[in-house]
């Protein structure tokens, strides 16, 4: 066999990733039930439900952003509250400079992207922790940074963001249901980047990126470029987590430092382990597990805050499902990890 | 000061100046560059500012002692086990938590709402107010308590896993410990009584500075631990065991060193030292549950300085830390609500640099 196929995966054990292989009948079954799943909230919800879901649904983004970087290459990054922020806020910026909401979109992705480079370069010199270590300082900062910032992020108060352009076009009729139209546009935007990290993960710089996390000196060793391989999953994970933040700024137009506190991040990461490391499906069930952890919560007013159950789901998934939520549900939750 | 905070308000308040004058608000620090090494030469001749100086150099110490004691900890387990213990700051947030309920009287406000646990603990406790330092001590033996029963129950049965999961469990450690007393306590901010005189009065004044009576009494304290921990690792038996470990674990086992028994002490101390200096922190600034969050931040940054596996230089990377937390800021003009940048600009600049910290060993990589 091949090298690429050892570093594959398919060999040594390492999960199979959605879409390594054909996609096989349980994968059109999910589909179809994701599609259904996605289809029936603007049928039942109010304008304001659908907004605050869309709200979270659009987290699938950061979520899986944070499934790449320690999924996927093995880093860990407790900062991706941060690039939500940074994507929001470069929005609302963007918006203001003239430029047209999808222009303005795009241009907040690759500069939240920009940021995440310059953020993680010092820490992806060395080998180890060091990227936690910097992206959790970084989380932690980021509010009194962004409460400084008055100009560009509305300092104490928030600020809004000019999203009145934002109308769904006519010929659809949806003039009285703007959030439908938006909720669709997010939906559209997350499953875009669904395929595209599908198609990345599968390619070459996929199955570097594996090579790296499973084995660096190994990797180096095939002529893989363990730094470039860094940097470019730390990019494209921040640049994704940007755009939930962009998604963020278009559904509420108003944005506050308050919403981006180091516990977003922590959250984040939370809902990437528990939904499950190193697979697509991992990244919605994580999103499933943000939204229904606080739902069931405030319901039935259990706690305080959300953090117990997230922090004892964090830690009982690492014992009983090491591949997370995706990895139960493909009946090989228990034995052997084979996750990093 | 240069005036440079109270310009800032007024940009918070007026949100439509340009983006030109944002770039100023976010880069002052750098045109206030020459101002402040201005003020630095001045120091030579101006008695007052020189004053300011010491006592600026003073606060730096006391932090950065609390500091260096939870760098301690963190590289206490970090070269046992290989592990960064990203739940070291809150397990020790929780001992001075206990040492609060310790020492308040049943029923006492802090700041109108009851401590929680008090009026439990003052009906079945023994003598329930407990002095400050008794109330530290059962502080102290709590952390130990809690380090142990994580590393029995928690960390032990996942020893043959990858490093990944151990980590993911110690961030959701993080995350469930400070959940956990957000429910019991609240989030206000609590003050524990100091151990130490923390009176008007209490410093010894040193070239017209204070070294306040608390800075000396933490940096004592560091140096008692400091001087039981290495007579502990260095004379006892269980020292032994630890450093074997430390060395080389399979082989430590191989010839009979009680590899879990030993890490299970390291982790009580670990926790230890961390709900020392929580209760200490508790007694200079107050505690709440995003403190430690922040403590832990600095601690980690003191570490990597120093070098993640030395303990040494966990002592002198939270000097530094301490003194560049206290003296950045004002001498170049950082506002106070950035306080946690100097320290993080100190991380990345030592990770630039000195990747594996000032006294830290250079891993070797073995294919």
């Amino acid at each position: 066999m091949s090298i690429n196929s050892r570093i594959n995966g398919d060999e040594a054990g390492a999960p199979p990733v959605l879409g390594t292989k054909q996609i096989g009948r349980g994968a059109k079954i999910s589909l179809a039930v994701l599609t259904l799943a996605v289809l029936i909230p603007p049928f039942v919800t109010t304008s304001l439900e659908l907004t605050k879901l869309s709200r979270l649904v659009v987290l699938v983004l950061a979520v899986l952003g944070v499934n790449l970087l320690t999924g996927y290459t093995g880093l860990i990054s407790l900062g991706h509250g941060v690039f939500v922020g940074v994507g929001a806020f470069a929005m609302a910026n963007f918006i203001d400079q003239g430029f047209s909401l999808y222009i303005a979109g795009f241009l907040a992705t690759v500069f939240t992207g920009l940021i995440g480079l310059v953020l993680g370069l010092p820490a992806l010199r060395v080998r180890g922790l060091y990227l936690a270590l910097v992206t959790f300082g970084t989380a932690l900062a980021f509010p009194p940074f962004a409460r400084r910032l008055g100009t560009w992020t509305g300092g104490v108060s928030g600020r809004n963001v000019e999203n009145d352009a934002f109308v769904p076009p006519s010929f659809l009729g949806l003039d009285d249901h703007v959030h439908v139209w938006r909720y669709g546009i997010c939906i559209a935007v997350v499953a875009l980047w669904f395929i595209v990290i599908r198609n990345l993960v599968n390619s070459r710089m996929g199955r570097a990126l594996r090579a790296v996390r499973d084995n660096e000196s190994a990797a180096a060793t095939f002529g893989i470029s363990v730094r470039y391989a860094k940097a470019g999953a730390l990019a494209i994970s921040a640049a994704m987590t940007g755009t939930a933040g962009v998604l963020q700024a278009i559904l509420n137009p108003y944005v506050s430092h308050a919403d981006f506190d180091s516990f977003l991040s922590l959250r984040l990461y939370a809902a990437a382990v528990i939904g499950g490391l190193g697979t697509l499906a991992g990244a919605i069930y994580g999103v499933l597990a943000l939204i229904v952890v606080p739902a069931v919560n405030g319901a039935f007013e259990l706690l305080d805050s959300d953090a117990i159950v997230f922090g004892a789901g964090l830690i009982i998934m690492t014992f009983i499902a090491p591949t997370g939520i995706a990895g139960l549900f493909e009946g090989r939750g228990r034995g052997k990890s084979s996750t990093p | 000061m240069h005036g440079f905070p109270a310009k800032a308000a007024d940009h918070v308040l007026q949100a439509s100046t340009t983006a030109g004058d944002c770039w100023h608000q976010l880069f002052s620090f750098s045109i206030n560059l020459p101002a402040g090494l201005v003020a630095t030469a001045q120091t030579r001749f101006n008695g007052a500012l020189m004053e300011l100086f010491i006592q600026r150099c003073f606060d730096g110490m006391f932090t950065g002692a609390i500091y260096a004691s939870l760098a301690l900890a963190i590289v206490m387990i970090y070269r046992s086990t290989g592990l960064l213990n990203f739940a070291q700051g809150e397990m020790g947030l929780m001992g001075g938590y206990v040492a609060l309920t310790l020492l308040s009287p049943a029923g006492s406000t802090g700041i109108g709402i009851p401590i929680a646990g008090t009026a439990f603990l003052s009906r079945w406790l023994p003598l329930h107010p407990w002095p400050t330092w008794a109330a530290i001590l059962g502080a102290v033996a709590f952390g130990a308590l809690l380090g142990a029963v994580i590393e029995r129950f928690i960390m032990r049965p996942l020893a043959d896993r990858s490093s990944l999961s151990q980590v993911n469990v110690t961030i959701g450690l993080l995350i469930l410990i400070n959940g956990i007393v957000f429910q019991i306590w609240g989030s206000f901010s609590r003050r524990v009584k100091s151990p130490f005189p923390t009176g008007k009065d209490d410093y010894f004044g040193i070239f017209g500075a204070r070294l306040r009576y608390t800075t000396v009494g933490v940096w004592a304290t560091l140096l008692v631990v400091i001087v039981l921990l290495s007579l502990l690792i260095q004379k006892t038996k269980t020292g032994l065991a630890f450093r074997a470990i430390t060395s080389n674990r399979e082989g430590a086992a191989l010839v009979g060193v009680p590899v879990s028994r030993t890490l299970t002490i390291g982790w009580a101390i670990a926790s230890a030292i961390g709900a020392l200096a929580a209760a200490l922190v508790g007694g200079a600034i107050t505690l709440n549950p995003l403190t430690m969050l922040n403590l832990l931040i600095y601690a980690l940054a003191a570490a990597t300085i120093g070098g993640l596996d030395s303990p040494r230089g966990a002592i002198a990377g939270g000097l530094i830390i301490g003194l560049t937390q206290s003296l950045a800021p004002p001498y170049l003009g950082i506002p106070t609500e950035l306080t946690l940048l100097p320290p993080l600009a100190a991380m990345v600049l030592a990770l630039t640099v000195r990747p594996h910290g000032l006294f830290g060993t250079v891993p070797v990589n073995r294919v």
